[in-house]
């Protein structure tokens, strides 16, 4: 068993870590899930549940594709992908959570002036 | 990132959910791949099943909400997508129809214009009988107006008399069915000239009683409606004025309220403007005077009101007119000095009550632009019959490229939306060039249509017309799109075989085709039936011989100014001789104008004002026998019958004689005839009050004159001089003369300003109105014949000039395909005459079909027409062979030129084509 995860996910951060989980490849959902887990260490905290109604939201957005298709074991799954829509709201949430973060860190690392 | 996501091979499984219960299905299977995905994943790191699952599902979450979550995502996707499918596949039809239509123009082109001309038609009659017959009156609960009026049948046929004062108050106390009954009385006033910019006017005035604002719902928009004690006073010393006449005449200065005008003489104190809207239902009114009619006053026998009911909540007219009947019958009993049980007997009296939209439109008129609506509906019946079949040859000429689409798997389905698609682009077209001919058609209309068809000046095209213009452009559509699938129960592959011709479709098609075909015909053979009766009736009634001469006749009325030339005593003999001698006067002016042949004046004349009796005295009556008698009178001038055209026996009036008193007057021959059967009339006696000496004695018997109207009886009247004798005094000064002139000129109307002029210079405050031409008199009452006959006329044309088409594109259609069989008869030695004679024997037949099935249809139907003809029976059977024979011959000239080119067919290439 993993070490329990640490943090617990920002509110609108699960959009983000699904588009740029899909910018690498189509994928299914459980496939999306394991890319987030391991590409953050496990250390965040997500509900698996969740990640299927934000799917399927950003897909009548038009920011998802979805087709079903076969796994490699010859299993039926829907596999999404992102779309022209789906690229650019990416790089538009990215700029945002830069800003965002860089923003917070001024923050953080500023001092009282002497 | 494991094995199972790149390089998968995306196979289309399934396409879109297409059901709510299948969204929810593809749900779970998404989170069953999950959750068994996770379960597997953590038995392969040593977990147990059950323990692998419980964890999978606690690391999931809420299984179910996020279940029902997803699938309403999902529900939400199919919707959408659905709209855009349907979408989509408009588009897509839409643009392959357009493409389709664009490559055949001719088609198109013949299909809109077609069906614009026969939707423009019916929408522009539609338009009208909606704006004059169908919307409700301008009344806030315009359908609890009723009309309350007295019918004479047994003395006087179509004649319709009005109420007695005491009536009125009677019938309201005693009914329950009506909440109150206003009066009116159509009048004329001459408001007086204020200078030479402001000459005096005549204007439509309306006696009313107080509580017909009431029953009418009108309401003053500054000041005050009447009141009812303005209608105790004789004369009258207040007005109201419509809205449009304060604007006209006063400028819309709001401080006329309380200002005194001058009205014939007499100072008239202005209370009150009411709206644009305030009108009479059947006629523009400029001012509103008081009646003289309140509860007190004697019974007498005077039916001259006009009775407006308002029916109260849950009451019908019928209901108001079963109440009156028992009411009218005690009246003799109640008021004895007015109506006795005789007169009820003798006259048939009854009051009647009638929705008063009836009245307004009127029974005959309201037929009328019925059976106008029912020819334009038919003509647009024979328009979609040629549509069908120009649809059914072509869907027939394209059997191959149908065929082909559904063996390439086009539905049934996707066949009739193309269908569908195709029809619905050119009926749109239609419908919209339809709304543009309908209006610019109404604007013709407007100009032939009979002035005294009521809310004339209400009808333009509105919402009701381009809905009924979509609306029926939308059924057809239908309709036609339809077509297709007639005959066609199984998709038809027969063409692409090799020649196959697909022959059992085809032979159906072809008798769907002549079916319409036939019915085309019978329905033309309809109208054109109606057409010429109408035209039949209109020569009838022009030919008729009216008892005076219109040609060259120009007359007015000139109005002198009550104040000073009339009386409020009948009997003061001064204001008669102050009219006769202005109107002598004027009488002798006019005389020398250049051109003109006779000049006379009279109180009445034909077509133009209304015959109703007068009670006059006979002499030497047996006044238990009879009570006098009751003709139409009229005061007239010597001059009047040279001018009118009257031929006269006996000796003719004369301005001496009239001036000295000589006492002679003039009837008519049919009231000769009736009052005094057995003996000549010369020399009898008759006077308005009193039955001792001295009378007028009849010096002259004059050409009964149809004056109601050239389809109505004669009128039987007495004429008296306008100048009275001592002694026998009339019913009042005749302030309101029409002047009669009897010109060589061939356009009378070109004397009216001369006099103007000299109408001014003796009497500056007379006013003068209705300057026309006897001849236009005529023509206005003929309108509605005219009118009807045109519009039918122009319903029958389309009807022949489509089926004519019809059958034309019926036969030739036949002929291309049966070049064949024409080939091999003429290779075996058939003669060209023989084909030709086959062919237009073929076009004649299908004709003679229609004309058969036309007659029994015209013999059944147009009985409807019978109160619009005149002096010729709607089953007249020249007439119907007349039309039969019109089609027949049609038929055989449009089998002809089809029939030229089957004649010519080259037996060699035709068989070679085939």
């Amino acid at each position: 068993m993993p070490a329990p995860p640490e943090l617990e996910l920002l509110r609108g951060t699960l959009d983000l870590l699904i588009l740029r989980t899909l910018s690498w490849a189509p994928m299914h959902g459980l496939a999306v899930l394991r890319w987030i887990e391991s590409a953050t260490r496990e250390r965040l905290q997500i509900e698996e549940g969740a990640l299927y109604p934000a799917l399927h939201r950003m897909e009548q957005k038009g920011w998802l594709g979805a087709e079903w298709g076969y796994t490699d074991q010859g299993r039926q799954a829907k596999f999404y992908r992102l779309t022209a829509a789906g690229k650019r709201q990416l790089a538009a949430e990215v700029s945002k959570w830069t800003r965002y973060t860089e923003t917070v860190g001024f923050l953080l690392a500023a001092e009282p002036a002497p | 990132m494991r094995g199972d996501e790149p390089g998968w091979q995306l196979r289309r499984v399934f396409r879109l959910p297409s059901t709510r219960a299948r969204a929810g299905t593809l749900v779970d299977e998404e989170l069953r791949f999950h959750l068994e995905g996770r379960v597997e994943e953590l038995m392969a790191r040593g977990l147990g099943r059950d323990e692998a699952a419980a964890e999978a599902r606690r690391r999931f979450g809420d299984t179910d909400s996020y279940r029902r979550a997803t699938a309403a995502i999902d529900e939400q996707i199919i919707q959408e997508q659905r709209r855009m499918d349907v979408f989509d596949v408009v588009t897509r039809e839409t643009r392959q129809a357009v493409r389709s239509l664009a490559r055949s123009k001719g088609f198109t082109l013949t299909a809109v214009s077609t069906l614009a001309l026969a939707l423009g038609a019916a929408t522009a009659i539609f338009t009208m009988l909606y704006a004059v017959v169908i919307r409700p009156l301008p009344y806030h609960d315009a359908d609890r107006l009723v009309a309350l009026s007295s019918p004479v049948p047994k003395f006087k046929g179509d004649t319709l008399w009005g109420l007695a004062r005491h009536e009125i108050f009677y019938f309201k106390q005693n009914s329950r069915a009506l909440a109150d009954i206003g009066v009116y009385q159509n009048d004329q006033l001459t408001v007086s000239g204020t200078g030479p910019d402001r000459p005096a006017e005549r204007v439509r005035a309306a006696r009313a009683s107080a509580n017909l604002f009431n029953v009418l719902g009108i309401s003053a928009e500054l000041g005050r409606t009447l009141l009812p004690d303005d209608n105790r006073e004789r004369q009258g010393s207040v007005l109201v004025l419509g809205h449009d006449y304060w604007v006209q005449r006063f400028g819309g200065d709001r401080g006329i309220v309380g200002r005194t005008i001058d009205v014939g003489g007499f100072p008239m104190t202005v209370v009150g403007v009411v709206p644009a809207s305030a009108q009479l239902p059947d006629l523009r009114i400029d001012v509103w005077a008081p009646a003289y009619v309140y509860a007190e006053q004697p019974a007498y026998n005077n039916h001259t009101w006009n009775g407006v009911g308002r029916l109260r909540a849950g009451f019908t007219a019928a209901d108001a007119q079963r109440e009156l009947v028992p009411l009218t019958q005690r009246l003799p009993e109640l008021f004895p000095q007015a109506e006795s049980r005789k007169f009820l007997e003798s006259t048939g009296f009854y009051t009647q009550v009638r929705p008063m939209r009836d009245v307004v439109v009127g029974e005959v008129m309201t037929r009328a632009l019925w059976i106008l609506f029912g020819s334009v509906l038919i003509v647009l019946l024979i328009a979609a019959a040629n549509l069908s079949n120009l649809f059914l040859v072509r869907i027939d000429a394209r059997r191959r490229e149908i065929a082909l689409r559904a063996a390439l798997g086009a539905g049934r389905m996707r066949l009739v939306i193309h269908a569908l698609t195709e029809s619905t682009l050119i009926a749109l077209a239609a419908g919209v060039l339809a709304v543009g001919l309908a209006a610019a058609g109404l604007r013709i209309l407007l100009t032939v249509a009979p002035t005294e068809l009521p809310r004339l000046a209400e009808v333009h095209l509105g919402a009701a017309g381009v809905a009924f213009a979509a609306g029926s452009a939308l059924l057809v559509a239908l309709a036609l799109g339809l077509l297709p699938s007639l005959g066609a129960s199984t998709l038809d592959l027969s063409p692409l075989r090799d020649g196959g011709r697909g022959m059992t479709t085809s032979r159906r098609r072809h008798a769907v085709r002549s079916a319409l075909v036939v019915s085309q015909v019978a329905l033309s053979l309809v109208l054109i039936t109606a057409a010429g009766l109408m035209v039949h009736s209109f020569r009838n009634l022009r030919a008729v011989r009216p008892g005076f001469d219109p040609t060259g006749v120009l007359t007015m009325t000139v109005a002198l100014p009550e104040g000073r030339f009339g009386s409020r005593n009948d009997r003061d003999v001064g204001s008669y001789e102050r009219t006769s001698a202005l109107y002598e006067q004027l009488a002798e002016r006019v005389r020398s104008l250049p051109g003109v042949m006779a000049v006379g004046f009279s109180e009445k004349i034909p077509l133009a004002s209304g015959f109703l009796c007068t009670g006059v005295n006979i002499e030497g009556a047996d006044p238990t026998r009879t009570r006098g008698a009751c003709p139409p009178t009229a005061l007239v001038s010597p001059g009047f019958f040279e001018a009118m055209g009257i031929r006269l026996d006996g000796r003719t009036p004369s301005w001496s004689g009239m001036d000295q008193h000589d006492g002679a007057m003039v009837v008519s021959r049919a009231f000769a005839e009736s009052t005094w059967p057995d003996e000549t009339a010369f020399g009898k006696g008759l006077k308005y009050y009193g039955s001792t000496p001295p009378f007028y004695r009849v010096a002259g018997i004059a050409t009964d004159i149809l004056g109601d109207g050239y389809d109505q009886p004669p009128v039987a009247i007495a004429y008296f001089p306008m100048l009275p004798i001592p002694g026998a005094i009339l019913w009042g000064a005749p302030t309101g003369m029409h002047l009669v002139v009897r010109t060589r000129s061939g356009n009378p109307i070109a004397l009216a300003s001369g006099i103007r002029r000299m109408v001014t210079e003796l009497e500056p405050q007379a006013a003068i109105t209705n300057v026309e031409t006897m001849d236009a008199l005529v023509a206005k009452s003929m309108a509605r014949r005219t009118f009807t006959m045109l519009l039918l006329g122009v319903a029958a044309t389309m009807a022949l000039l489509l089926s004519v088409v019809g059958l034309y594109g019926v036969i030739s259609y036949v002929v291309g395909q049966r070049r064949g069989e024409i080939a091999i008869r003429m290779a075996l030695g058939a003669r060209m005459a023989q084909v030709g004679r086959t062919v237009v024997g073929q076009s004649v037949r299908l004709a003679a079909l229609g004309v058969v099935l036309g007659l029994v249809g015209a013999l059944a139907s147009l009985r409807v027409l019978r109160s619009l003809l005149f002096g010729v029976s709607p089953t007249n059977p020249p007439l119907m062979a007349g039309a039969a024979l019109l089609l027949l011959v049609v038929a055989a000239v449009a089998g002809y030129a089809p029939a030229r080119r089957a004649a010519r067919v080259d037996p060699a290439e035709a068989l070679r084509s085939e």
